[in-house]
């Protein structure tokens, strides 16, 4: 199968170290993926922001580049539900009965849900990874209620966890129950910069409940969610490490 | 007249709310905000356990979405329908283009029938129509009847929340409202005392007034009945007692059925309070003997939101409230910082319909998490809602010039790869090598609270180039 | 052209696509026994702020016992005998200490009963009552609302209420308080057979 991991911006500029870590995880398990040029961002956050006409070039972009990949799979929820969501909307100008855009729509995946989906937990065993650590899991609610990560806490349904079943195959690894698992942290894209305060009110009190119940690190598929946090966590001085699931899996958190 | 806190918008009138500006005030008070939060959430985890104990609670949504659009696509049918059987029922039918003229059919009933005192059950149709304030003025005693929408009459405000209308309220501030007005002992905020203080005092308003006015929850087509859900008992008091009765709705709420309300009454309480059904769930086929009942049916922009393809979803809304209690942002914001009589999620898809320079900042007020449309009873899709306002925003050029540049910018920069890594590259470099103070106050308004991310040495693609040279870029 | 035709005009030009209207909902899970629902609806009914009594036989005693002291006694239960006369001003019952009456049918689910009267007294006793006493027979308990409503017409009489505890408020710090405007207090007889 034709596959492909997009690197999200932000992640390529800032968390190198978290695509080293995805790429080594997926090449470990025997996937082979390509990381083609030529499509920096899916065009979300300018959507997100309003300007889903300015960014539409960007993501016409990103559906041209991975046009012919089976599988492609983001180093982001939030990016991931992007292109679920508007891809679609791209019309291509070949006459075929499902355009390029709805193909690239249908299939973009994200890198827990591919772990999980298409590879299987079973096979996560033979990564032998190893984190001694009391872990407080933020899955980002674009991942949680757009992509289906988890069973969100508001739909009455029977209970799964994609993150915490792929998180137990990990070695040595302890899993924080928080007061509020699945509330959102704030961050929002342009929200952080147009909302400061509920948004910094968000992410403090996400903070709080993993003090609360005692967490060392924090562990989520979403790096963008993680720079909040991180963020604020960093400039409170709380030492709370906040890792991707991938560096976790590649063994590789905590290590830099 | 009464000076309200949150007078009716008038278009090209008012200042654009500001919803962070709002928040930033709220937030001040850190003690506050989180007993707000705290409030609000221990309602959400009540209405978790309660739904938690209805086995086909997804299959009710999924039935309850579909009611209301089958009723949405067919309002006009089921409008003309209830209208015909109201009237069978020997209720007087009104209809209303806006608040000025649901305001006048409502004073004009008033007028003629000599009727000076009006106890009012909870309405957020009528704070929508500012129909208190055009009532006073006019020489009409209105008394809100509902604890919570009493509380903030007296003290001259908007409620905060459609179901809790005095929830960003301590018992202090309550006591403190009582003493003044009710005469309440000075220091009483004993939520049971103060209580029966309002009942007390309320009881003599309910005896004595010549009218009351109520809001529907549900306008059942086929029977020309209407539902009206409380608590309190005060909407029944109001309806039991007084010679008139006004009940005031939006055109969206009529649904086709009888048998289409127990769909919505098994949600409905249990998605706004946590309780399995309200205290009151009241039936009215008529009026009582000697009393004359009077419907008015209300659009004031409603038939406008229906025409909008992207919105009309949003008129399947009962009112529960539960998208508030769930919102991150409401909960520690507040019901005024949104500056509209609903707020939160469902006021922020439905207000910038009314006019979108004004409340324009609404939309934007959330972080797209979408809790709100997975907790809606009706299945709006709420977030999705607030995207596509985004888009109308910006397309109006109602949003900040400074943002719209950066993402011109930053549009600029993906669409063009190469440009993209060599500014990243420099900026990586500049973050690293410049003083800490200086970052800080580079990276602006985020930098107030956080730190920015500790930039690497390369990129990715830099790093996978090295690395992987035979990888298969993928090239184009 | 009348406001109601300028609405109904618009509202045809605006009329989103037609969605049909969903089918009868016929729950699909196996049915409740009565002592389940019997279970269910004491549960329900405590949770609402009720307080719940069972009787074999005659409730008349035990609304007599729940009626206490009560002075002003307004009773539609044969052998309680009511000390007020209907047909008077309704708002001469603002005193009304208890208000006894029967429910013909009890929802398991939530605890709600039944109670519609074509007689403005009885109607506003049901909220001017300091206590109200309702009496329900076993029997008559339904699983949901969907079946309530297929026990009941709610066309038969121009008022009828659902009515599930005593009235309650919790508008001030969300503390909940019985007795807001309506009854203090709400008294349920289940009458088993």
């Amino acid at each position: 199968m034709k596959t492909a991991l997009f690197v999200p911006c932000y992640v390529d500029q800032f968390y190198p170290r978290v695509a080293i870590a995805a790429l080594t995880v997926l090449e470990r398990l025997g996937v082979n993926v390509d990381v083609p040029e030529g499509a920096a961002c899916c065009g979300q956050p300018s959507a997100n922001a309003g300007y889903a006409r300015q960014g539409r070039s960007t993501l016409e972009r990103f559906v041209d580049v991975y046009a012919d990949y089976e599988k492609i799979i983001v180093l982001s929820g939030s990016c991931a539900v992007h292109v679920r969501l508007h891809a679609g909307e791209i019309i291509a100008h070949d006459r075929l009965a499902e355009t390029a855009g709805i193909r690239v729509a249908r299939r973009t995946t994200e890198f827990c849900a591919f772990l999980h989906d298409d590879v299987g937990v079973a096979a996560l065993a033979g990564l032998g990874a190893r984190f001694e650590e009391r872990v407080a899991v933020h899955i980002g609610c674009h991942g949680l209620r757009g992509l289906g990560l988890a069973a969100p806490s508001e739909l009455q349904i029977k209970p799964f966890d994609k993150v915490c079943a792929i998180l137990s195959s990990v070695g040595g690894i302890e899993l924080a129950e928080l007061s509020r698992p699945d509330e959102c942290c704030g961050f929002g894209g342009t929200f952080s910069v147009g909302e400061p305060d509920v948004s910094t009110k968000m992410g403090r009190d996400r903070l709080r409940d993993y003090r609360t119940h005692a967490a060392t690190a924090v562990v989520s598929p979403d790096m963008s969610c993680l720079m909040h946090l991180d963020g604020l966590a960093r400039r409170e001085r709380l030492g709370v490490p906040m890792y991707h699931v991938a560096e976790v899996l590649a063994g590789t958190a905590g290590k830099a | 007249m009464s000076k309200r806190a949150f007078e009716l918008p008038v278009l090209g009138q008012s200042a654009p709310v500001d919803h962070a500006g709002a928040a930033a005030v709220f937030n001040a008070d850190v003690a506050r905000t989180d007993w707000h939060d705290e409030s609000l959430w221990f309602v959400r985890e009540k209405r978790d356990r309660a739904a938690a104990l209805v086995s086909d609670w997804e299959e009710l949504r999924e039935r309850a979405s579909a009611i209301k659009e089958h009723a949405l696509t067919h309002l006009d049918e089921y409008l003309t329908q209830f209208e015909a059987s109201a009237i069978a029922n020997g209720m007087h039918v009104h209809w209303a283009l806006d608040a000025d003229e649901h305001n006048r059919i409502v004073h004009g009933i008033l007028e003629q029938a000599g009727a000076h005192k009006l106890v009012k059950s909870k309405s957020m149709l009528t704070e929508e129509c500012g129909l208190n304030p055009y009532l006073e003025a006019r020489g009409i005693d209105v008394v809100d009847s509902d604890l919570g929408e009493r509380i903030v009459q007296l003290r001259k405000e908007g409620p905060s929340h459609i179901v809790l209308p005095a929830i960003h309220l301590k018992r202090g501030e309550v006591g403190e409202t009582f003493h003044e007005f009710l005469g309440t002992p000075l220091g009483m905020d004993d939520p049971i005392a103060l209580t029966r203080a309002a009942r007390e005092h309320l009881r003599g308003k309910f005896l004595a007034a010549d009218a009351t006015l109520t809001g529907m929850n549900f306008a059942v087509a086929e029977s020309g009945g209407f539902v009206v859900c409380t608590n309190e008992g005060n909407a029944d008091l109001g309806m039991a007692l007084a010679p008139i009765h006004i009940a005031s709705v939006g055109i969206e709420k009529v649904i086709p059925r009888l048998e289409d309300l127990p769909v919505f009454l098994r949600l409905l309480a249990r998605s706004g309070t946590g309780q399995a059904i309200t205290s009151y769930t009241t039936h009215v086929h008529g009026p009582r003997d000697g009393q004359a009942l009077h419907v008015i049916l209300v659009d004031n922009g409603r038939t406008k939101q229906l025409a909008r393809e992207e919105f009309w979803g949003s008129l399947k809304c009962i009112r529960c409230g539960a998208c508030m209690n769930t919102c991150p942002v409401y909960r520690r914001s507040g019901g005024h910082s949104y500056g509209s009589t609903v707020p939160g999620p469902i006021g922020s898809v439905l207000t910038p319909g009314l006019d979108l320079e004004r409340y324009a900042s609404l939309p934007f007020a959330s972080t797209l998490c979408g809790s709100c449309t997975a907790v809606c009873p009706v299945k709006i899709d709420l977030d999705g809602q607030l995207f596509r306002w985004r888009q109308h925003v910006t397309e109006r050029g109602y949003s900040s010039s400074t943002k719209g540049l950066a993402i011109r910018t930053s549009v600029l920069l993906f669409d063009r790869p190469r440009l993209f890594r060599a500014v990243g590259a420099l900026a990586r470099l500049g973050q690293r090598i410049m003083p800490r103070a200086v970052v800080r106050f580079a990276s602006g308004v985020w930098g107030r609270t956080r730190e920015a991310p500790v930039p690497p040495r390369e990129s990715f693609r830099t790093w996978y180039r090295r690395e992987r040279p035979d990888g298969r870029r993928g090239v184009r | 052209m009348t406001t109601r035709d300028t609405i109904l005009r618009a509202v045809r030009a605006a009329l989103p696509p037609a969605v049909a209207a969903p089918t009868e909902y016929q729950r699909n899970e196996p049915p409740v026994s009565s002592a389940d629902l019997l279970t269910r609806f004491t549960q329900a009914s405590v949770a609402s702020g009720a307080l719940v009594l069972t009787c074999h036989g005659d409730p008349a005693p035990h609304a007599m016992h729940a009626a206490g002291s009560a002075r002003e006694v307004l009773s539609l239960l044969p052998g309680i005998a009511s000390t007020v006369a209907t047909g008077t001003d309704r708002r001469a019952l603002v005193s009304l200490e208890l208000f006894v009456c029967t429910s013909p049918v009890g929802v398991a689910e939530n605890g709600a009963l039944w109670f519609a009267t074509p007689d403005p007294c009885h109607r506003a006793a049901l909220f001017l009552a300091e206590r109200v006493v309702i009496v329900v027979s076993a029997s008559t308990i339904v699983r949901d609302m969907h079946d309530a409503y297929r026990a009941i017409d709610v066309r038969a009489t121009s008022f009828g209420t659902f009515v599930a505890g005593p009235s309650k408020t919790a508008d001030i710090e969300q503390a909940l308080v019985i007795g807001a405007h309506g009854p203090k207090e709400l008294t349920v007889i289940i009458r088993e057979t």
